[in-house]
């Protein structure tokens, strides 16, 4: 009898009718938190800009074009932007938005407890004019304001206060890590963190619709074998990543495609700085060779980058010399070599550093947060083991990795980093600027580096309007960082994504997916 | 004079073994031996992995990422080199890998399953030998744990006191982490049948005899009983080394077990998993046919162990 049962289950889910278009895709990592200002990275903001929205956002080239803001100009001698605000948007609860919101949100994104903080480094006030007009003021004249804030997404002021949710909370998680409410074309219907997240479109959406999806889901997929047999099954209507090593195979058979562009992110080491002694390893406790540039230098000079390239990327990623990869505005063409693999200058170098017999530490590394991140990480590991420098490798999922650069409690790391605005600004001030909480700087500067002449040149690259005087700011960093080996930018980490055959989608060069540009045919 | 010490001298101890029932039993039943020859064929290469293997995987400075994906018996397009069962991602040498990966899979499936024994005769002694109270709170125990698959134990275990290492030393630990969680999830068999045969001994005359002369209880049940119940013991220790091996592959496929740097069978299951789709069946072919050669004898011999010291199927 319950066989007969389960059996009519069955075939009732198989043969039931199949309700418009639902669309399911799978990815490596869960977005931590629903909240849009208490983690940036990408997992987290590329799905939320599915759910919330910003002033301005990026059309499919990347371009800013007008969202929650209709328009916007500069005021004030240069000194601050006047966003006029679209009238007759909802949120998903069916408030209305209007300017307190974004002055909410502002004090809310750059709180103290807030990781979205850095963004609003040159943000002296925000000031409300009207019910839908906005002056946000900088501290000197700003000309690239507008594509840096296509991230910072509103949040309904009356909303967050009656949920106890007014500042964002990263550690302990609030209502709002589990609960959205934005203004944009999809709202979160269901939320399982780890398992599954649904998203239902938001009827009262003012933007024209593109897509012809009724339902979608989200479900994290960690084992990319898994994945891809998902995506082979129709389980899954796509996938991102497609793990490198399967890309020829997947494009080869007649169900799914593989979509593959360059992403903006930079795969990098970075080394701790600022600490006085070792944290892991045979050497604990002992001083850190890692505040010497020649170590470092050594490093850069002992990583095989085109061996990683070769074989574990399988020649589908370029090699980095700088924190942002050649598609960036203000890339470094002055500074476009990266160092030469030579274990030979490696050894000399730190011989002369005081350590001829190399050293032991502690290699920390995210195990399902870049395109096999594991396996460079292991990679790296042998390749230094080879001019001495021994590491410990420690490989963990990326909800336990965040937290651990953060507490300081590593000697070497892997981060990946992409320019939330395509600017090569964007790095200095979040990973090169020496931390400082006050002036909402360097907030993922883990490794701690710190240079008084970037730290310089950062709010005079920022104030540049002139395009020739900025970029040569920019070498001039540029160099800077790769004379003290500030970190060591590997690879520009590659975008493929698998989809079946009547998926038709955007992919967006930041590896943001979004899900109004989707149609399931 | 010499010739008659000779005629008189007892048998040596190999030659008495060798003609005892058991061994007799054992040369005539073919699977027996054939396994026995598996199981001590991979021990060994186990044991001498670093005098066999042409290299070792667990010293990072001696990879190169260019040997990469190397097929069996191929030469390397980079470097020329060439390997018997192909290289995996990270340019290690499969067949050395999977002779060390051995080890640490039978360091750990014969320590959880020690563990285990030596915890499961403890209470099963002690609950059938002393009853009362203590005996219903060891086999209650033992029953609610029965109740639960024993990886999902291992992995509660497992879970538990990794969160208890601080994160620096879990590497370190994993190990021994991964014996205790096994070992913990297995002593119900042993604690089960030892107090089942204590039950049966204990009002047997031999043990009335020495209760008679007073010795103690401890004494009586390691000298008088625990001998008299070991030979089933032997029989679920050799099926729960098969199980605990596969115990432990399974925890490591699943990626809560041995660390990818000293990757043990299940990890390069797991590290050869991800490249099913793209091609390299090697990474993940030899450490898998291994593994099943090694569960599949050491269960074969336990099947047989239980078969000869039946006295009922004699």
């Amino acid at each position: 009898m319950k066989r007969a049962l389960s059996i009519l289950a069955v075939a009732s889910a198989m043969g039931g009718p199949v309700l418009a278009e639902e669309f399911t895709w799978a990815g490596t990592t869960d977005p931590q938190t629903l909240d849009p200002h208490a983690v940036n990275s990408a997992p987290v903001l590329g799905f939320l800009n599915n759910v919330y929205e910003g002033l301005v956002r990026r059309g499919k080239d990347m371009s800013i074009e007008p969202a929650l803001a209709t328009s916007w100009e500069p005021i004030g001698n240069g000194k601050g932007w006047r966003f006029l605000l679209r009238e007759g948007v909802t949120f998903h609860d069916g408030s209305s938005f209007d300017a307190e919101d974004v002055l909410f949100s502002y004090q809310r994104a750059s709180n103290e407890g807030s990781d979205t903080r850095s963004w609003f480094s040159p943000v002296s006030d925000v000031k409300v004019v009207d019910a839908y007009t906005v002056d946000i003021l900088t501290t000197a004249p700003n000309p690239i304001f507008p594509d840096s804030i296509a991230n910072w997404m509103m949040v309904d002021k009356g909303w967050a206060e009656a949920n106890e949710s007014a500042l964002p909370d990263k550690e302990n998680g609030n209502y709002a890590t589990l609960n959205a409410n934005g203004t944009g074309a999809f709202m979160v219907s269901e939320r399982e963190p780890g398992l599954r997240t649904e998203l239902v479109p938001h009827a009262g959406w003012w933007g024209e619709v593109e897509h012809n999806i009724t339902r979608a889901e989200f479900t994290p997929v960690q084992n990319p074998a898994t994945a891809v047999a998902a995506l082979l099954s129709g389980d899954v209507d796509m996938i991102n990543p497609v793990p490198i090593q399967d890309a020829e195979r997947l494009a080869g058979s007649g169900d799914v495609q593989v979509i593959r562009g360059i992403e903006a992110r930079v795969i990098m080491l970075g080394m701790a700085q600022e600490s006085d002694v070792l944290k892991y390893g045979d050497d604990e406790g002992k001083p850190n060779p890692f505040k010497d540039a020649r170590v470092r230098a050594a490093v850069s000079h002992a990583v095989n980058v085109p061996a990683i390239l070769k074989t574990i990327m399988r020649g589908n990623a370029e090699p980095a010399s700088q924190l942002v990869s050649p598609a960036m505005r203000g890339y470094s063409n002055a500074n476009a070599d990266r160092p030469v693999f030579d274990q030979a200058k490696a050894k000399a170098l730190l011989a002369e550093a005081g350590y001829p017999d190399g050293f032991s530490f502690g290699l920390k590394c995210p195990n399902n947060r870049y395109l096999n991140d594991e396996a460079v990480c292991q990679a790296v590991t042998s390749m230094l083991a080879q001019v001495g420098m021994v590491a410990q490798l420690d490989a963990m999922p990326v909800q336990n990795y965040w937290p651990e650069l953060r507490a300081d409690n590593y000697d070497m790391y892997l981060l990946g980093w992409s320019p939330g605005t395509f600017d090569a600004e964007h790095p200095i001030r979040f990973l090169a600027s020496t931390p400082n909480k006050e002036k909402k700087l360097g907030s993922w500067n883990f490794a701690g580096y710190s240079n008084a002449r970037i730290d310089a040149l950062l709010p005079m690259i920022q104030s540049e309007i002139d395009a020739t005087k900025r970029q040569d700011m920019l070498d001039e960093a540029a160099k800077i960082m790769q004379d003290e080996t500030a970190y060591v930018p590997m690879y520009v980490q590659p975008l493929v994504w698998g989809t079946g055959k009547n998926i038709s989608l955007t992919q967006r060069p930041d590896n943001f997916f979004i899900l109004r540009w989707v149609s399931v045919n | 004079m010499s010739d008659q010490t000779s005629q008189s001298a007892p048998k040596s101890m190999f030659a008495r073994a060798w003609d005892s029932d058991f061994a007799y039993n054992f040369r005539r039943t073919p699977v027996a031996v054939g396994s026995a020859f598996v199981v001590a064929l991979l021990v060994l290469s186990a044991i001498f992995a670093p005098l066999i293997a042409p290299h070792n995987p667990f010293d990072p400075a001696s990879l190169d990422l260019m040997n990469g994906f190397t097929a069996p018996m191929a030469a390397n397009e980079f470097t020329g080199d060439v390997f018997w069962l192909g290289t995996d991602d990270q340019g290690r040498d499969v067949f050395s890998t999977i002779l060390y990966g051995m080890r640490i899979s039978l360091f750990v499936g014969f320590s959880a399953v020690l563990f285990a024994m030596v915890l499961g005769i403890t209470l099963g002694l002690i609950a059938g030998y002393v009853g009362g109270w203590i005996e219903t709170i060891i086999m209650r125990a033992a029953d609610v744990q029965l109740t639960f698959p024993a990886i999902l134990v291992a992995m509660l275990i497992f879970g538990v006191a990794k969160g208890i290492t601080p994160i620096e030393h879990q590497d370190k630990m994993a190990i021994w982490v991964l014996i205790l969680a096994i070992g913990l999830s297995d002593w119900v068999q042993f604690a089960r049948v030892v107090r089942g045969a204590t039950l049966v001994e204990k009002d047997k005359e031999y043990v009335q005899a020495a209760r008679m002369i007073g010795r103690g209880k401890g004494i009586i049940m390691l000298r008088h009983i625990l001998p008299n119940v070991l030979s089933p013991v032997l029989v679920i220790a050799t099926i729960s080394l098969a199980l605990a091996i596969i115990a432990e592959a399974t925890l490591s496929f699943l990626g809560v077990g041995a660390p990818p740097t000293q990757p043990s069978l299940g990890t390069l299951i797991r590290i050869g998993q991800g490249f099913l789709f793209s091609g390299e069946w090697w990474i993940i072919l030899f450490p898998s046919v291994t593994l099943l050669s090694l569960a599949l004898s050491v269960n074969l011999l336990g099947d047989w162990l239980r078969d000869a010291l039946n006295p009922r199927l004699q």
